[in-house]
């Protein structure tokens, strides 16, 4: 029911990027030291959003699939786009971008929590209830 | 959920890789003097699991370093040949203590992202909470 709110839905997505990209710079780091392993990332929270709902689509039957249905899906892995220097064993890891990157996945994982939190208890109190 | 499970997989098989490092390390720094040691080294590989890399790493065979091994002149040596040489270890304490370093941070940048992974998971859930 709350998918049906933009708002919900958008936090929710930024939420399911953030975990995503979280698991992508755990995977990195602890390959930091493999030979030949290539750091990976998932693409930018803003490309993956737009692709589902760039072009909004809307249902007039019971049977049809509304795109954000889909955004909730943890956007795919890929190679790193711009990873740090090739180490001589062929290691494309930087500890220190990925540390970089780690903090930003929590400032979006808590944004995305704050704000769903914030629209949870506006919600809450449309209803009459004490937040 | 299973992207946090994920990383906290990922981030505890980096831990158990670069402790093994470091047990290695330690086994060579101890046995600096004995003769005839060769020097332990650990390899990393990334684990796949049907055919995919699913992010975690292990450590692979523990090899030998085959460098040749220092003679060292010493005739009163039980291990001295004739001319009074034995063949001492051919672990450099230099070598093996940026390695154990260098394994520190690895496994403190691991112990971080499971610190943050727990983080995360603890405030997702407590959307349920009230």
């Amino acid at each position: 029911m709350y998918d049906q709110l933009a708002i919900f839905r958008t936090a929710a997505s930024l939420a399911t990027h953030a975990a995503a990209r979280q698991s992508a710079v755990a995977q990195n780091i602890a390959n930091a030291d493999t030979p030949g392993y290539k750091a990976r990332d998932v693409p930018s929270f803003a490309d993956t959003y737009q692709r589902v709902f760039a072009t909004p689509l809307r249902a007039s039957r019971a049977g049809h699939f509304l795109p954000g249905e889909t955004a909730h899906q943890a956007p795919d892995m890929i190679t790193a786009t711009r990873p740090g220097a090739q180490s001589p064993n062929g290691n494309t890891v930087s500890l220190e971008s990925e540390m970089m990157k780690a903090a930003e996945v929590k400032r979006d994982h808590d944004l995305a929590i704050t704000i769903y939190q914030t629209s949870l208890g506006i919600l809450r109190s449309s209803l009459g209830r004490a937040r | 959920m299973s992207d946090f499970k994920t990383s906290v997989a990922a981030a505890t098989s980096g831990m158990q890789a670069q402790a093994a490092r470091l047990r290695h390390v330690s086994e060579n720094i101890a046995n600096a003097d004995t003769p005839g040691y060769r020097r332990k080294v650990v390899t990393f590989d990334a684990v796949r699991q049907a055919g995919h890399l699913n992010g975690q790493v292990q450590t692979g065979p523990v090899t030998l370093d085959q460098t040749t091994l220092p003679n060292i002149f010493d005739p009163s040596h039980p291990l001295a040949n004739e001319q009074g040489y034995f063949e001492g270890s051919n672990v450099d304490l230099v070598i093996e203590i940026a390695d154990a370093r260098e394994a520190q941070r690895s496994y403190e940048a691991n112990l971080k992202m499971f610190e943050q992974t727990r983080q995360m998971s603890k405030r997702l859930l407590e959307l349920l909470r009230r």
